[in-house]
C-alpha cells in the first residue's frame, strides 16, 4: 500500500463527495444548500488540484485538469453566494450558486473515474 | 502532454512542433528493416526538450507548503464563521464567508486593516491572534521553499537552457552555430560578428560564457554553456534548425570535435562544417563523416610559413583581403633567402613545418628541446651561427622565449618564427619583436575566417596561389588604387536576371564591357572605388579580369570594393535608367535622381 495514494484517492472522493452533498436537493431551495458545505467543498477540491502537481504522466495530466475545472466552478460559486449574500438570497440567485456546483461536481465525477480507471489498470499488469 | 500547466509551460518554453516533428511522427522507436543501415539523416534528432524534469520537481515540492497554506487558510477562516461577533444593536452574529476570507488575507498577508465590520469580541481575538500565528509561519514556509527552489542550481541550469534554445529558435536570420569559445572560437565569433554574421555559441566553460556576455557583441548571441559532445545540446544549439547555415567545431579538444562532426553529419547531413583537428587521426576519422573542411593549425601554420617565404606579396595581398572591412594594407613580409634554418620543437609541429620549408626550398635542422641542445647551449648557438631563420615552436612559451633570446643574440640578423600558446604572454613575445609569431588559436581563426568569408574569396586564394609573386604586388597595387587604402568589401555577383536584370536587359540587346560599368551612377564622370576581383564562367576563372572583357549573361563576378560601392553597383546592375545613364550618359536625364523622380513607374 502506498500512502500517497491513500491520501490522494481521500482528497478525490472526498472532494467529489462533499461537492455532491451540497449540490444535492431543490436546486432553488436556500434551506437544503449549507454554506459550510460549499467551504469545505472549495477547500478540499483545492487541496485535491494541488496533490495533483507535478505528475508527468498523461493520466495525472488530465486528473489535473479536472481538478482546475472543479476548482474554478465551486470557487464561481462561493464569489456568486458572496455577492448576493445582503438582504437574503433568492431561490434565482441560489439556483446560479448551486448549478455553478453542479458543474464541478460532473468534473469530480470524471476525477473519480480516471481514479477507478487508474487503480484498475495498476491491478491488471 | 495534457496537463494544462505542463502544456503552457510547454509553449512557452519548449520548441515549437514543425521544428522537431519528425520525433512525433517517429516516436522513440524506429524500426530498420532487415539489417539496413539507417543512412544519415533518417534518424530522428533527439529533442532538446528532454530535461523538463526541473519543472515538475518544482510543482512537486511545492505540494507540501501549498497545502499547507491552504489549511492554515481554511482553518482560520472557518473558525471566524464560527465564533459569534458583537453588533452594534447588541445582537450576536457570526462573520459571513466573505468577510472572513477577506478579513485573513489581509490579516495574514500582514497588511492589517484593522477590524471590520464592527470591533470584534473577546473569543475573536483569540482566535485571531492564533490565526495570524499560523498564518505567518504558513506564509513564511511557503516563500521560503520557494526561494529556495528557484535557487536551486538545476533549475537555474534548466531556465537558462530553455532560454538559450528559445533564442535559437528564433533566430530570425540564417546563423552559425560555434562551439568552443576558447582563443580560436572567440577570435572567429567577433570577426563574423563584425562582418554581420549571426552566431550561436556552444562550449563547456561558464567562464567562457560569461566572457562573451562581457565581449558586447553586435548581434544578440545566443550562448550556453553545456557539453557540446550531447547530440541534445547540438540540437538546442539548432544544429536542425532551417536557418543553421554552419558547423564550426573549435573546441581546443579533438574528441569532442570529433563528437561535434559526427552528430552534424549524421543529424543534418549535408550542412558545411569546419572543424579543428590537431593530430592527422582525427582529420582522417571527421574525412569519414561528411567531408568536413578540417583546419589543422600546425598544418595551416606551414603553409603560411612557406607562402610567405615563397610568395610575401601574395601573403599580404591575402591577409588584407581576408581582414575587416576598412583595414589598412599590412606590412609586407620580409623573409630571408635561401639558407638553413633551425626548427625547435615537439616531433608533430616540427615535422610539418619542416615540410613545408623543404618545399619552399630550405635546408633544415630539427632539434627536439625535451632531448638535445637546450638554448644556452653553446650546440644551440653554433646552430644558429650561419642560419637564415628559426623557428621556435615548442608547446611551452617559456621554452620558445629563450630560444628566440638566445637566436636573437647568436645571430642578430636571423629570421625568428616563434609560436606563442597563451594569449597573456602576447606582451613577452612583442617585446622580443621576432619576424613572425605562430599562434595556433590565430591560425585557426584565419583558416576559418578565410573559408567562411566568401566562397569565392576562397577560391580566389586557391587561384592566386598559382599566380607569381610580381602578379600578387601588381594586384595589391591595382586594388589600393582602385578601392581606397581601407581593406575592401568583397561580394559575389551573378549575372542574372534575378540580380543583374538591367544588365541581362541590355546584354540582349548589345554588349557591355565590363569597364563600361565602373562608372559611379550617382555622377558619371567619377569611377566607382571597385574592381573586379575574379571572373567564373563556366570552368574558367579569370584572375582580375581586363576591363575591356565583354560580359555575358551567367557570368560570376567577385568584385571589391571601397565603402558605398556596392550600393552603387546594384543600382547600376538592377535599374534600367541607372544602367542606361551609366553606359551612355543618356541625355534624357539631368541626373539619375532627377530621373527617378521623374519617371512613372511601371
Amino acid at each position: 500500500m502506498n500512502l500517497e495514494k491513500v491520501i490522494f484517492g481521500f482528497f478525490v472522493v472526498l472532494a467529489a463527495t462533499l461537492n455532491f452533498g451540497f449540490v444535492i436537493g431543490d436546486i432553488a431551495d436556500p434551506e437544503l444548500h449549507h454554506p459550510y458545505e460549499l467551504f469545505a467543498a472549495i477547500v478540499v477540491n483545492l487541496i485535491a488540484t494541488v496533490l495533483k502537481f507535478g505528475d508527468r504522466t498523461q493520466l495525472g495530466a488530465v486528473h489535473l485538469a479536472t481538478s482546475l475545472v472543479a476548482s474554478l466552478q465551486l470557487i464561481a460559486a462561493g464569489i456568486v453566494w458572496a455577492l448576493v449574500q445582503g438582504g437574503g438570497i433568492t431561490a434565482g440567485e441560489m439556483s446560479s450558486v448551486v448549478s455553478l456546483a453542479a458543474g464541478a461536481l460532473l468534473a469530480n465525477v470524471v476525477s473519480v473515474v480516471l481514479l477507478i480507471a487508474e487503480t484498475i489498470s495498476f491491478q491488471r499488469r | 502532454m495534457g496537463n494544462p500547466l505542463l502544456v503552457l509551460w510547454h509553449w512557452i518554453f519548449v520548441p515549437r512542433p514543425g521544428e522537431d516533428e519528425a520525433v512525433d511522427e517517429q516516436g522513440p522507436w524506429r524500426i530498420v528493416p532487415g539489417s539496413e543501415i539507417p543512412r544519415p539523416g533518417t534518424v530522428a534528432p533527439p529533442t532538446a526538450s528532454a530535461t523538463s524534469g526541473a519543472v515538475f520537481l518544482v510543482l512537486r515540492r511545492m505540494r507540501v507548503p501549498l497545502i499547507l497554506l491552504l489549511l492554515v487558510f481554511s482553518i482560520s477562516v472557518l473558525g471566524l464563521t464560527l465564533i459569534p461577533g458583537a453588533q452594534p444593536d447588541g445582537g450576536t452574529e457570526p462573520m459571513g464567508f466573505f468577510e472572513a476570507f477577506y478579513f485573513m488575507t489581509y490579516t495574514a498577508t500582514t497588511i492589517g486593516f484593522g477590524e471590520i465590520p464592527y470591533e470584534f469580541t473577546t473569543a475573536q481575538r483569540m482566535w485571531v491572534t492564533f490565526s495570524i500565528y499560523i498564518a505567518v509561519i504558513g506564509w513564511a514556509y511557503a516563500i521560503g521553499s520557494l526561494l529556495a527552489m528557484l535557487q536551486d542550481r538545476s533549475f537555474r541550469r534548466e531556465i537558462v537552457a530553455q532560454r538559450f534554445a528559445r533564442q535559437v529558435r528564433r533566430m530570425p536570420e540564417p546563423f552559425l552555430v560555434v562551439i568552443g569559445y576558447g582563443e580560436a572560437g572567440a577570435r572567429v565569433a567577433h570577426a563574423l560578428d563584425r562582418r554581420g554574421r549571426r552566431l550561436v555559441v556552444l562550449d563547456r566553460s561558464q567562464e567562457r560564457i560569461d566572457a562573451l556576455e562581457l565581449a558586447q557583441l553586435r548581434a544578440d548571441v545566443p550562448a550556453l554553456a553545456a557539453n557540446p559532445r550531447v547530440p541534445g545540446t547540438l540540437v538546442a544549439a539548432g544544429l536542425t534548425h532551417p536557418r543553421c547555415e554552419g558547423v564550426l567545431a573549435l573546441t581546443d579538444d579533438d574528441e569532442a570535435n570529433l563528437a561535434v562532426v559526427q552528430a552534424a553529419h549524421l543529424l543534418r547531413p549535408g550542412v558545411p562544417v569546419i572543424a579543428r583537428a590537431e593530430t592527422p587521426a582525427t582529420a582522417a576519422r571527421m574525412a569519414a563523416f561528411g567531408q568536413p573542411t578540417v583546419v589543422d593549425p600546425f598544418d595551416a601554420f606551414g603553409d603560411r610559413l612557406r607562402l610567405i617565404l615563397r610568395t610575401p606579396a601574395l601573403a599580404q595581398l591575402f591577409d588584407w583581403l581576408v581582414s575587416p572591412p576598412g583595414a589598412p594594407v599590412p606590412p609586407r613580409p620580409d623573409p630571408p633567402g635561401q639558407g638553413r634554418w633551425v626548427v625547435v620543437g615537439h616531433s608533430r609541429t616540427v615535422a610539418e613545418v619542416s615540410a613545408d620549408l623543404r618545399v619552399a626550398g630550405a635546408e633544415v635542422v630539427e632539434l627536439d628541446p625535451a632531448r638535445e641542445a637546450g638554448p644556452e647551449d653553446g650546440a644551440f648557438v653554433d646552430l644558429v651561427a650561419g642560419a637564415v631563420g628559426v623557428v621556435a615552436a615548442s608547446d611551452r612559451d617559456t621554452q620558445n622565449l629563450s630560444y628566440v633570446e638566445a637566436a636573437q643574440r647568436a645571430e642578430p640578423d636571423v629570421f625568428v618564427v616563434a609560436r606563442q600558446e597563451s594569449p597573456g604572454n602576447a606582451p613577452l613575445f612583442a617585446a622580443l619583436h621576432p619576424d613572425l609569431l605562430l599562434v595556433p588559436a590565430e591560425v585557426v581563426a584565419r583558416e576559418v575566417l578565410e573559408r567562411l568569408a566568401n566562397p569565392a574569396l576562397w577560391d580566389l586564394l586557391q587561384a592566386a596561389k598559382g599566380q607569381g609573386d610580381p602578379w600578387a604586388a601588381d594586384a595589391l597595387a591595382w586594388l589600393v588604387a582602385r578601392c581606397g587604402p581601407g581593406s575592401p568589401t568583397v561580394w559575389q555577383v551573378r549575372l542574372d536576371a534575378r540580380s543583374a536584370p538591367a544588365l541581362v536587359h541590355r546584354l540582349a540587346v548589345e554588349p557591355v564591357r565590363l569597364g563600361a560599368l565602373m562608372a559611379s551612377p550617382f555622377g558619371r564622370q567619377d569611377p566607382l572605388p571597385l574592381t573586379a576581383l575574379m571572373l567564373v564562367r563556366g570552368e574558367d576563372r579569370v584572375l582580375v579580369p581586363d576591363e575591356e572583357t565583354p560580359l555575358a549573361v551567367g557570368d560570376e563576378l567577385l568584385m571589391a570594393g571601397g565603402p558605398g560601392a556596392q550600393r552603387g553597383w546594384d543600382a547600376t546592375l538592377g535599374e534600367d535608367d541607372a544602367l542606361a545613364y551609366v553606359l551612355s550618359g543618356s541625355s534624357v536625364a539631368i541626373s539619375w535622381w532627377g530621373r527617378r523622380l521623374l519617371r512613372t513607374r511601371t
